[in-house]
């Protein structure tokens, strides 16, 4: 008998491990549509129509950014609460509840999605991730997506019902690291989601289903990234988590510093959500100012950020020390490379400083211009969610997989060999996306080319950037085909006794060092609710004076090519003759 | 071996970034390599890094301390 997480928590492994699969299901959808978009718009191999690559595109980024993504990280959430309160879920059929809603959510979004293949039915939902109006989606997708998301607000309501519990008969000690992680997620994720939520069911739901006419897009755009930016951080957030509790753990060693991790957490639930305006930096109906603040919030965001990296590497120093690491550099070659937990969170925490520094360019507002919705921007994501947030989960579903299945994992060596193919094929293709994007290569488009137009690379040639995207897509692929190996590998192990213990890692500086008013929830969340009505407010109000709730009355204008030709005439004819009266002007004085 | 397999294997990996942008950085010093240049001087960094790794350490021949693989 081991003391695996199956062991102590049977019923809740049963869910975790449900949850991972919904997640795996979605990343190997998500994964073939990937690479058969890859494929086209390189032009390396085309079977689809162009005008299915929308629907393609769409279901890659659903599939991947909300249902991979959202289901294993409710997984992780469910087993940090349980592990770190050390009790089981309060109510084990309220919990697979939630987890059936979401499941019944994705599914519908997902039939919408993929319905668009065909014409033996008007669904469809060809909307990308982004779901922006004038695009519409059937009522189905909006439906699913509204299940989906409900579903996640009733998980947190389970685990704040768990450390409610806990905290009746533990009234004076500290909220376990773990556990405070997942509130202070939770806390943002349900004042992000009012965005969403906002939009979906005043506006677009609505508008789908021919119950108003119009809607205000500029409204929808601005509420969808209300919620946009933070979904962001709800994929990040669980994979800092592994970064905090089970990366220390695996080089050897401690967490550097309990209160510097909740310190980050905090700054994460307040600063996430009022920054979502610069993904709007090109929209012309918000004014200068309001972007102004929203990038101000999004650089204070870099603080949490630097403050992990510290902590985490600091960390992973002091385990390699305890390794027996030396020198100022020779304690690297101590760490468990062999170890693809280690490895693959290692190689996704190096990818996401990269991120980085890709995240300011697109975050600084006039640089911004430079690179907005070109490749750059589909290269950045690829190297945040598309490897510091899937690298982390893959790398730590190997350490999850034993302790949810009793049985050991299938090829530690398939693993290692996976988590650095993944390093690789993301290194080539997001590298190209970022350069294509530099000059100028459009995102979201199955034609990036041309009539008359030719890109010029500034080292190489279009050519080779787009092998070096095909190459690193091919790699991905073969990268999550040995996943999957390892994935069904391991379902099919024979139990095992002798799996490593359910443990997440100690820590040098504990909760004791951290000032009480750090788990002062109610604070953290109060002051996020201000911030978020100070960025948002006047912007809000502004776009509805101008544009109304419903979007403005229709204007006809220009209804055909004609009329801007006769349009373009007119004002030209009038700037013609205002050059000409100031050129007049000028020489008679 | 100077340094585990495993340790090897990800320094392999790092090599692939370093030399997608060694060909940038180059262009600014403008010295244009050709993909296949690249490829070449990446393959001739391949074999440093593999000969310098399966060198005995001081000539003894003994196995890079340090290594986690036998560990965990």
């Amino acid at each position: 008998m081991s003391n695996a997480y199956i062991d102590d928590f049977p019923a809740e492994a049963k869910l975790v491990r449900t949850a991972f699969y919904s997640s795996f299901l979605a990343l190997a959808l998500g994964g073939v549509f990937g690479i058969i978009q890859t494929l086209h718009r390189t032009g390396y191999y085309r079977f689809i129509d162009s005008a299915d690559y929308y629907t393609v595109l769409t279901a890659h980024g659903v599939f991947l950014v909300i249902s991979f993504t959202i289901f294993f990280l409710v997984g992780v959430f469910t087993w940090a609460i349980t592990t770190s309160l050390d009790r089981g879920v309060e109510d084990l059929r309220f919990t697979w509840g939630w987890y059936g809603l979401m499941a019944i959510g994705i599914t519908l979004s997902g039939v919408a999605i993929l319905a668009g293949f065909t014409d033996a039915t008007d669904i469809s939902a060809s909307v990308l991730f982004t779901f922006y109006a004038p695009l519409q989606a059937h009522p189905m997708f909006y439906l699913g997506l509204v299940l989906f998301v409900v579903g996640t607000w009733l998980a947190g309501a389970d685990w704040f019902r768990s450390w409610w519990a806990w905290k009746q008969e533990n009234p004076d000690a500290r909220i376990p690291l773990p556990t405070f992680m997942v509130l202070t997620t939770m806390l943002m994720w349900y004042i992000a989601t009012l965005g969403v939520a906002a939009a979906i069911l005043l506006f677009l739901l609505p508008w789908s289903l021919g119950l108003v006419d119009s809607v205000n897009p500029l409204l929808t755009r601005t509420l969808f990234w209300f919620f946009g930016h933070p979904v962001v951080y709800f994929w990040l957030m669980p994979a800092y988590m592994m970064w905090y509790i089970m990366l220390p753990k695996v080089s050897g060693g401690k967490l550097f510093s309990d209160p510097l991790a909740r310190v980050v957490f905090v700054l994460f639930l307040i600063l996430s959500v009022p920054t979502g305006i610069h993904h709007q930096y090109l929209d012309p109906g918000i004014a200068e100012g309001f972007k102004f603040i929203a990038m101000t919030n999004t650089m204070f965001l870099l603080l949490p950020s630097l403050l992990t990296a510290f902590t985490v590497v600091a960390s992973m120093e002091h385990g390699a020390r305890q390794r027996g690491g030396e020198g100022y550099f020779g304690w690297l070659t101590a760490l468990p490379w062999r170890d693809p937990v280690f490895t693959g969170m290692a190689l996704a925490g190096l990818m996401f400083a990269a991120a980085g520094f890709s995240g300011m360019i697109n975050a600084g507002m006039n640089i911004n211009y430079l690179v907005h919705n070109t490749f750059w921007v589909v290269g950045h994501f690829h190297l945040t969610v598309g490897t510091a947030v899937a690298l982390t989960f893959m790398a730590v579903t190997y350490w999850f997989l034993p302790q949810i299945t009793g049985r050991a994992l299938w090829s530690r060596s398939v693993a290692l060999g996976q988590v650095v193919l993944w390093f690789v094929g993301m290194t080539f293709m997001s590298n190209a996306m970022h350069r294509g994007g530099l000059l100028g290569v459009p995102r979201r488009t199955a034609e990036p080319q041309y009539d008359g137009f030719e890109f010029e690379a500034a080292v190489g040639s279009m050519g080779e950037l787009q092998a070096q995207i095909a190459l690193g897509g091919i790699l991905l692929t073969l990268s999550l085909v040995l996943f999957f190996a390892n994935v069904f590998g391991t379902a099919l192990n024979g139990r095992s006794d002798e799996l490593p213990a359910n443990e997440y890692a100690g820590t040098l500086s504990g909760p004791e060092d951290a000032p009480l008013v750090l788990d002062n929830l109610k604070l953290w969340t109060a002051i996020a609710v201000v911030l978020v009505i100070f960025a948002y407010t006047f912007p809000l109000l502004s776009i509805v004076d101008r544009g109304g709730l419903f979007g403005p009355d229709i204007n006809p204008l220009p209804v055909s090519l004609e009329t801007v030709h006769l349009l373009a005439f007119v004002l030209e004819s009038h700037a013609t003759g205002a050059l000409e009266s100031i050129a007049w002007l000028g020489v008679s004085r | 071996m100077r340094i585990s397999k495993a340790g090897l294997l990800v320094v392999l990996a790092l090599l692939a970034p370093l030399l997608v942008e060694l060909r940038t950085v180059l262009s600014w010093v403008n010295v244009e390599l050709t993909v296949l240049e690249t490829a070449v001087v990446g393959a001739a960094l391949v074999v440093v890094i593999l000969v310098w790794a399966f060198l005995p350490e001081n000539g003894d021949g003994k196995t890079a301390e340090g290594d986690a693989s036998s560990e965990n």
